[in-house]
């Protein structure tokens, strides 16, 4: 397959016009989602939003794996490495998330022995030369979580190494926020990585039971704009269906291969996404099969009785509802930046803060 | 700002610009101090690993420093070398470090001429650090206090070589491509330019932070910005693999052999035609032109048209998690 076709500007501009035609025959401005963070990196770097009509705004959901990792889990991380003496690894973009009151590389400067790796493997073979406990701290959809499951599955692990997973599966906490009406726009991009694990057959519910035109889209700039394009096609023409312009990555199955490791691994529980509550079924929760790297098992693990999702001024919670945009928190580039982030989304490159940030966007 | 030095302040993203300002409080923003008709400039190296694809720490502590000089318009002459050496670390390897610094010392046409060595006990650092100092003669004086709206910028060669191929070395990420560091003195390079009749307005090695934090770095408070043409900008295939993988744009990936250079836009054309002669600059392009209404800004047109700023990193890159 030539992928330099999906960054060929002469279809990109092809494609930027035919959308601009469809628009014109839109009744009124639309709100297309997208709830991924690469998507959202994506866009600013190409500059689409450049490039669409005014009647189309792309907003992004809750799409950023870190951003929507609850204080409550970063706070008792926390709490494990300075009380137990363990270590803790992440990746990177998590340890500068803030807790309710420190963030994971700011606990490193109380005692805390906090490393970063760049995947569970990496964890495992420090655990290896390690005298300590050694717990991953397993954030991410199910891109992530499907690598946790194989590692659990694949390795031997050293009997030091632990999983503390606040993994979420993507499709349901959607889902829970669509049924809850606190999530309000017009069609869906769906996401690249994620839905290549879990498939778009689960997303046809959107379709049926909102209304909601949705389209799988990959990367490139002509991926997403494609998936623009076919949004707006469905609403012009009142329909509303799982569409994918991706089948080069993902199936209407998914990969059945790492669905069921990770049914091997892990049930499907509650979990708590930060700023959107408790959502049923979204939690990836280690298996009793699997007690013996399950941290939570093995430590004493103290969770806060008040932690702090947001802090005051914050509209984090917002801008992962899609309900604001970074530039509308009067905290963006001023008070929260990269540097000093006060919110969860401008950590993280997938964080739209930190993307509109790093894009020079409303400064 | 923070109240510790964290690692990010040495990342040569904004945040290590925000040190030198408020607390090292030094005005020069150049790559060199220019006294008279001597260009002065020294430079600390701690890398890891201390040996990859394409070099070393001595490779790059010479280089540095001689491109350092290049950068203020100098003919590098003189250079320094302080080592501080972990106790335990291996004779062998320290010799392989200093041959490659005498190599890379004699293409540049550049004297060793002092140094310094002092042992710390072990884990106390990475192997090797060493510090390098450097004195050449000012052929034409480079301060940027000349550059105007329309001037053109030059890369002399591909961007992110470097930073990928240590990536993939230090992270262990064992991807499959064909990819060395760009490590090299320039003198062959930039010398011919320096000698010529062209207007070299501005020059910067493009090393921390990469070609993104050069150019940030260029127009930093100064009356004038950068438009950069993305599809002009020469990226390897391999780099552009490794880019797609990590989800980091080579715009951030560090260059250690390569050379952004603001000249007048009549002397671009042979400016770039002087450059490729050199095998070292063969992929040399305008990339961009100075604009005076973006005012320390970087402006990227996309090949689609569109518009996006590029802003200096705040700290080294990460690759994305999902």
């Amino acid at each position: 397959m030539n992928l330099e076709l999906f960054s060929d500007p002469q279809i990109v501009k092809k494609l930027a016009k035919a959308i601009q035609t469809e628009a014109a025959k839109l009744k009124k401005e639309i709100k297309i989602m997208h709830i991924c963070g690469t998507h959202e990196n994506s866009i600013i770097r190409f500059g689409l939003r450049d490039l669409l009509p005014a009647n189309i705004r792309v907003i992004a959901g809750p799409g950023c794996p870190v951003c929507v990792t609850s204080s409550r889990d970063i706070d008792a991380v926390i709490n494990l490495a300075l009380k137990e003496n363990v270590c803790i690894t992440t990746f990177g973009d998590m340890l500068k998330v803030p807790g309710s009151k420190l963030s994971l590389h700011g606990a490193k400067s109380h005692g805390a022995d906090i490393k970063m790796v760049y995947s569970i493997y990496d964890a495992i073979e420090l655990s290896k030369n390690s005298n300590k406990p050694v717990v991953f701290f397993a954030c991410g959809f199910e891109t992530t979580a499907a690598g946790t499951a194989a590692a659990i599955l694949d390795l031997k692990l050293p009997s030091n190494f632990f999983i503390y997973s606040v993994h979420k599966y993507t499709p349901d906490g959607v889902y829970a926020l669509l049924k809850s009406g606190k999530i309000d726009m017009d069609g869906l991009i769906l996401p690249g990585h994620a839905s290549a694990i879990s498939g778009l057959r689960t997303y046809e519910r959107f379709a049926f039971e909102f209304h909601i035109p949705s389209v799988a889209a990959g990367f490139e700039a002509a991926d997403i704009l494609l998936a623009i394009l076919l949004i707006v096609k469905q609403i012009n023409s009142n329909q509303a269906k799982v569409e994918n312009t991706y089948n080069r990555v993902i199936n209407y199955e998914g990969n059945t291969k790492a669905q069921q490791i990770m049914d091997r691994v892990f049930s499907l529980g509650e979990a708590i996404w930060r700023g959107l509550g408790t959502i049923e079924h979204t939690g990836y929760i280690l298996k009793d099969e699997f007690a013996y790297v399950d941290a939570t098992k093995h430590f004493n693990f103290e969770y806060p009785n008040h932690y702090i999702e947001h802090k005051k001024g914050c509209r984090c919670r917002d801008v992962i509802l899609g309900k604001a945009q970074p530039t509308d928190c009067p905290l963006y580039a001023k008070h929260c930046t990269p540097y000093n982030p006060v919110g969860p989304c401008m950590v993280s490159d997938e964080g739209t803060c930190k993307n509109f940030y790093d894009g020079g966007i409303g400064e | 700002m923070s109240d510790v030095i964290t690692i990010d302040h040495g990342s040569g993203g904004k945040l290590t610009l925000e040190l030198i300002e408020n607390i090292f409080k030094a005005e020069n923003g150049l790559d060199a101090a220019i006294l008279d008709d001597l260009a002065f400039t020294t430079d600390s190296h701690s890398i890891k690993p201390l040996f990859f694809d394409g070099g070393d720490i001595g490779k790059l502590a010479v280089s540095g420093t001689v491109n350092d000089l290049l950068c203020v318009g100098a003919k590098p002459l003189y250079i320094s070398s302080a080592f501080i050496i972990e106790a335990g670390f291996e004779i062998e390897k320290l010799q392989k470090i200093v041959n490659s610094m005498q190599e890379e010392a004699r293409k540049a046409n550049v004297k060793i001429v002092c140094g310094d060595t002092k042992v710390v006990e072990k884990g106390k650092c990475d192997g090797v650090y060493i510090n390098t100092s450097g004195i050449g003669k000012i052929i034409k004086k480079i301060d940027g206090s000349n550059v105007e709206d329309g001037d053109a910028v030059i890369i002399t060669g591909s961007i992110g070589d470097h930073g990928f191929s240590i990536m993939n070395k230090r992270e262990n990420l064992n991807i499959d491509v064909n990819l060395k560091s760009d490590v090299t003195q320039l003198s062959d390079v930039i010398l011919p330019l320096l000698n010529s009749d062209i207007d070299i307005k501005f020059m910067r090695d493009p090393t921390r932070g990469g070609l993104a934090m050069c150019l940030n770095e260029l127009c930093y408070k100064r009356h004038f910005g950068f438009e950069i043409y993305e599809d002009k900008i020469p990226i390897k295939e391999e780099v552009r693999v490794i880019s797609e993988i990590l989800g980091i744009e080579p715009y951030f990936a560090a260059n250690e052999g390569k050379m952004v250079i603001v000249v007048k836009k009549e002397d671009a054309p042979k400016t770039v035609e002087m450059l490729k002669k050199n095998p070292k600059s063969k992929d040399a392009a305008i990339i961009g032109e100075v604009k005076n209404s973006l005012q320390g800004k970087v402006v990227l047109i996309t090949p689609f048209g569109s518009k996006r700023i590029l802003k200096m990193p705040v700290s080294d890159k990460m690759p994305r998690i999902c």
